[in-house]
């Protein structure tokens, strides 16, 4: 019995010591740094809380210019990456990379200022928003992108400045936001059409467009210059969607009003409203479907929400100015956060453990850090 | 009748069937279970063409199944989309292949096109047919407008266009041509008719299997001398020399219609290895790029003649020292040098991927220019700056700002070390400004690449936008822009130069009646590369031609990081005769290098090119072929600074000749100033 005390204790006091190595995770996420046309790997271990680069690529084809990697995302099976170059000339592009050995493996042209994408698991298409955010005040389009050859298949138009591509858990459907235009957008992933729009305003919510047949009214009428349509004045100017990942609601940044809007896809309406910090930009919906993580670009923090209870857990300040990105680990543990700066100021990734609502470390990255994405977990 | 096929995949299908027997609902019952009750997880496409070959007219199917693992089939939706690899557009236009929703195509352009299926069964199933659509062949062949008369001795291009069933042309199909009797005339596969002697050939052209001829009569040719004159027969290396060739027949008679060749053959000076000696034209023009003599002959049918020109070296060189430098610890990007209010000498400097900053400079005496001011904006970058005329307003370009508004600067800088921000102009900017110009009141601001805005300064501290210039071609991009004698002169990559009166003055090639409030183009001019980044108007003060040097931005290899950045591209020499009349007649172009931004003042330009940095060359008299090879490069300097930004690294971004120097910007090492060693006087 005494040897047994003397053996095994030590090795039970040993196991509890070496216990959170043996559980300790490591993730994986990409970054687009859009004035440094770098994108950053960056790895956080969360046994030790560190976060780091893990390998800096550069994108973009100008040597001397700028060329903007803006959105990104990965592929299901996670053996790709792809970054929308969104500076353009006039025109941005798709580039799909290897995660392999995040070498550059072919391009598509895309639209004005090309954004946010994502890949659906049902159709294997991806979806990216030309957000044409540097230019005129003019519907722009949804290019779809079969992944594979890399063939722009077609461009589903859309609003005016449209961002925040995100699919639905089962792949079926994308959704969008129209910034200028204070509406969500639904398009039905296979027949590739917006199958429904959504009004944001509040006073939007009362008018049902559900129903009407616009082609037969004279929306020329209302054309401002050069086809413009400047008699809508946005005010929730919405910049992101993400859909819930088992509940029929999807989740709005209203980035003009300072909302967090809740709206059901099962009737097609806003829910819930919530006031948010200052110009909420981006979020993501935890993969337990318990909250909404939100970045507020126009404070420089990070907003945590209960779905469920509807109350802002924990705001939290980034590291620096311009909050950005928002990517959330598949356990639901962690936030990764982009932050942009201001300037000269590199950007910067911070990460926010759920549980304790702590930011727990950061790293610096290249100018402007923007788009975000997960891309895998390792035990 | 068609068999009723019943699919179970578990009990309680049977169950259900049972039941649906008892309550004879038979029929619905098999949509119910064959086409609901099986989980999509459990279906796949079966997309079973693969590949479709078609000619244009042709209709066919993509035939398609969905199944489950043992082979039961089931209705499902699916869509298809096409596209076409490479393409810039999403989706192919329904002008050139169609497919509906069953599969059904119809190929009526030739082409590759991929069709994607797209269903939400089974993911990752998703699977392509590829469908290749051949033209029309050739019906007809038609010879192209010859000359009324072909002649012995001579020889002449000929062409013929294949057609297809509708008319339409097939050039893409390779046109054989042949001749009946060699001895009289023989024809390259090129079509290069090479007449021989007096007699009637049948020549033919064939394509796809069809043939058509065409019957050529030769005439003897009536040319008994060639009478050659040369314009000069001492020149220097790059000075243009005009032949002038007469043809008399053996009466001495005047002959015209028989064509004249023109050829040449150097002794260069230089005996090692030298090649590239000159270059002629077939409009009766040669240039020696080589000292050397050179023999030129006009040869018209069999009689010939020459002339004799000897090309001295053009001895222009001359020696070049740094004046002064003044590094920054970032990309430096554009400038500006002026003579401020006070009579002393101020530069202006931008910068590149940093911190949005523009640097003032006291270059009075360069060998101490020092920065003495500094204006921070809210960019990253501040890729162009200007000052006014009077050396009153400057104005500075906004890119990445971190409210994404972008626009332009306006200040103060009559105290060009207290300079003062007069106002901010950003409305329909947002997209940043990557040039800009000062003229006359107004400010030329080029917008997203798209476009430039005319943004009235009469009043600097309240600007307002006057009106716009944009091309009309969808994808069109502005780069640049340069205003002089109220003529805007943009630079615009694919779409090449784009000349805009906004009140000109150049009374002799006329205007339009445009202003800044309404810009009317006069004139465009094409590049093959569409590389065009910067235009430069001038008038030769030697031949009083007027000419919009071009230059180019490009890279060999784009970004690499596994190599060196390797700029390339040249600059153009584009000879206005007219708004209407404009001709590339010559280049100036590095090898291993890259031009980017030029200023021309007296005959001389200044071009910052790239890596190959500082280079001066004489562009007086007439110009003809590639100017690096003439001798007319009268200096060069390639910066390089170990402390710099990038240390020992030249990248000249521009030039600008001001006073008694020569001042460039280096993205890598900075500003610098430059003394020009004595004047040779160059050869006479």
């Amino acid at each position: 019995m005494k040897f047994v005390k003397q053996t095994f204790i030590p090795l039970i006091l040993l196991a509890i010591i070496i216990t959170p190595k043996l559980i300790a995770q490591d993730y994986y996420a990409y970054v687009a740094a859009e004035s440094e046309d770098e994108v950053h790997l960056v790895h956080f271990n969360a046994n030790t809380q560190n976060l780091e680069i893990a390998e800096t690529i550069h994108v973009g084809r100008y040597p001397t210019e700028i060329d903007g990697p803006h959105g990104i995302t990965v592929s299901p099976d996670g053996k790709n990456w792809f970054v929308s170059i969104a500076h353009g000339n006039p025109y941005g592009y798709l580039a799909k990379y290897s995660t392999e050995t995040n070498e550059l493996i072919s391009t598509a042209e895309l639209g004005m200022f090309p954004a946010s994408m994502e890949i659906s698991e049902a159709t294997g298409l991806l979806y990216v928003v030309n957000f044409n955010l540097h230019g005129d005040m003019v519907p722009s389009t949804v290019s779809v992108i079969d992944p594979e050859s890399m063939i722009r298949i077609v461009d589903v138009d859309t609003g005016i400045m449209p961002h925040g591509s995100r699919l639905s858990t089962d792949g079926r459907r994308q959704y969008h936001v129209s910034m200028m235009t204070d509406e969500l957008i639904e398009i039905n992933a296979q027949t590739l059409e917006v199958s429904r729009r959504l009004k944001l305003g509040k006073d939007a919510q009362k008018m049902n467009h559900e129903g009407m047949d616009h082609s037969k009214m004279d929306h020329s009428a209302m054309s401002g210059p050069n086809g413009s349509m400047p008699m809508h004045k946005p005010v929730e100017k919405p910049t992101w969607a993400d859909p819930h990942p088992t509940k029929p609601f999807v989740y709005v940044a209203g980035n003009g009003s300072n909302e967090l809007l809740e709206i059901s896809t099962k009737d097609w309406q806003i829910t819930r409203r919530f006031t948010t910090g200052k110009a909420p930009y981006n979020l993501e919906v935890s993969p337990n479907g318990k909250l909404v993580v939100v970045s507020y670009k126009g404070e420089g923090a990070t907003g945590v929400w209960d779905i469920e209870s509807g109350k802002e857990l924990a705001k939290i300040p980034n590291t620096r100015r311009v909050s950005h990105g928002v990517a959330i680990t598949p356990d639901s543990k962690y936030a990764f956060i982009t932050v942009e700066g201001v300037g000269g100021e590199p950007g910067s990734v911070d990460v926010i453990d759920l549980n304790t609502l702590k930011n727990v470390d950061h790293v610096d990255t290249g100018k402007q850090a923007g788009g975000i994405y997960f891309w895998k977990q390792v035990k | 009748m068609e068999p009723i096929k019943i699919i179970m995949r578990s009990e309680y299908q049977y169950l259900t069937l049972t039941l649906a027997l008892i309550f004879g609902a038979f029929v619905p019952f098999e949509t119910a279970v064959a086409q609901n009750d099986v989980p999509d997880s459990l279906i796949f496409l079966d997309l079973q063409t693969k590949e479709l070959n078609l000619t244009v007219g042709d209709r066919s199917k993509i035939e398609y199944k969905f199944v489950d693992d043992d082979g039961n089939e089931y209705d499902r939706d699916i869509s298809f989309w096409m596209g076409v690899p490479g393409s810039t557009i999403g989706g192919v236009p329904t002008d050139k292949l169609t497919v509906d929703d069953q599969g059904n195509v119809e190929a009526l352009a030739p082409g590759e096109y991929i069709v994607r299926a797209v269903t939400f069964y089974r993911s990752k199933n998703w699977n392509y047919t590829k469908i290749n659509v051949a033209p029309l062949p050739v019906t007809t062949i038609v010879f192209n407008e010859g000359p009324d008369t072909y002649y012995a001795n001579s020889s002449y291009v000929i062409s013929a266009t294949p057609m297809d069933r509708s008319g339409n042309s097939r050039a893409d199909a390779p046109v054989i041509y042949t001749s009946s009797d060699n001895g009289i005339a023989s024809v390259t596969k090129s079509g290069r008719l090479i007449l021989k002697k007096k007699g009637t050939v049948q020549i033919t052209a064939s394509s796809e299997g069809v043939v058509t001829s065409k019957k050529i009569s030769v005439k003897e040719n009536p040319v008994a001398s060639v009478e050659l004159e040369a314009s000069e027969s001492s020149v220097r290396t790059g000075d243009v020399v005009h032949l002038n060739v007469s043809l008399k027949d053996k009466n001495g008679k005047t002959v015209t219609g028989v064509p004249v060749t023109y050829s040449f053959t150097g002794e260069a000076e230089e005996k090692e290895g030298t090649s590239g000696l000159g270059l002629i034209e077939q409009n009766g023009r040669f240039v020696a790029n080589k000292p050397g003599f050179f023999t030129i002959v006009a040869k018209s049918g069999n009689i010939s003649s020459e002339v004799y020109v000897e090309a001295s070296p053009r001895n222009i060189h001359r020696s070049i020292s740094v004046a002064g430098h003044g590094a920054i610890k970032v990309m430096m990007a554009d400038f500006w040098v002026w003579e401020g209010v006070d009579g002393r000498d101020y530069a202006i400097t931008g910068t590149h991927s940093a911190n949005g900053e523009a640097y003032f400079w006291d270059v009075t005496d360069p060998s101490e220019m020092h920065i003495i001011d500094t204006v921070t904006v809210d960019a990253r970058t501040v890729n162009d700056v200007k000052i006014s005329a009077d050396g009153t307003i400057g104005v500075l370009s906004r890119e990445g700002a971190s409210n994404r508004r972008n626009g332009i600067v306006i200040m103060d800088v009559r105290d060009p070390g207290d300079v003062k921000i007069l106002s901010t102009f950003d409305d329909g900017l947002t997209g940043g400004v990557h040039n800009l110009f000062i003229y006359e009141d107004h400010i030329y601001a080029t917008n997203n690449v798209k476009k430039y805005d005319i943004i009235n300064i009469e009043d600097p501290t309240h600007p307002y936008r006057v009106s716009k210039f944009e091309l009309s071609r969808p994808g069109h991009v502005v780069h640049d822009v340069w205003v002089e004698d109220g003529i805007a002169y943009s630079s615009n990559f694919g779409d090449g130069l784009a000349i805009v009166d906004v009140g000109s003055n150049n009374s002799e090639l006329g205007d339009a009646g445009g202003s800044p409030e309404n810009p009317v183009q006069l004139a465009s001019f094409k590049f093959d590369k569409g590389w065009n980044h910067a235009a430069f108007p001038f008038k030769s003060k030697s031949t009083g031609d007027f000419y919009v040097v071009a230059g180019d931005e490009a890279f060999k290899v784009g970004l690499d990081p596994n190599q060196a950045v390797q700029p390339t591209g040249w600059i153009h020499f584009v000879k206005f005769n007219g708004w209407e009349k404009a001709e590339e007649v010559a280049r100036y172009e590095v090898p291993e290098a890259g031009s980017h931004n030029m200023w021309v003042k007296d005959d001389v330009m200044y071009v910052g090119y790239y890596n190959g940095g500082l280079r001066v060359v004489d562009i007086s008299g007439e110009l003809m072929g590639n100017l690096y090879d003439q001798g007319r490069e009268i200096t060069n300097f390639t910066p390089v600074d170990p402390d710099a930004w990038t240390p020992n690294s030249t990248m000249t971004w521009g030039a600008m000749p001001y006073k008694n120097y020569i001042y460039i910007s280096d993205a890598n090492s900075g500003l610098w100033a430059f003394e020009l060693g004595p004047d040779s006087n160059g050869t006479n």
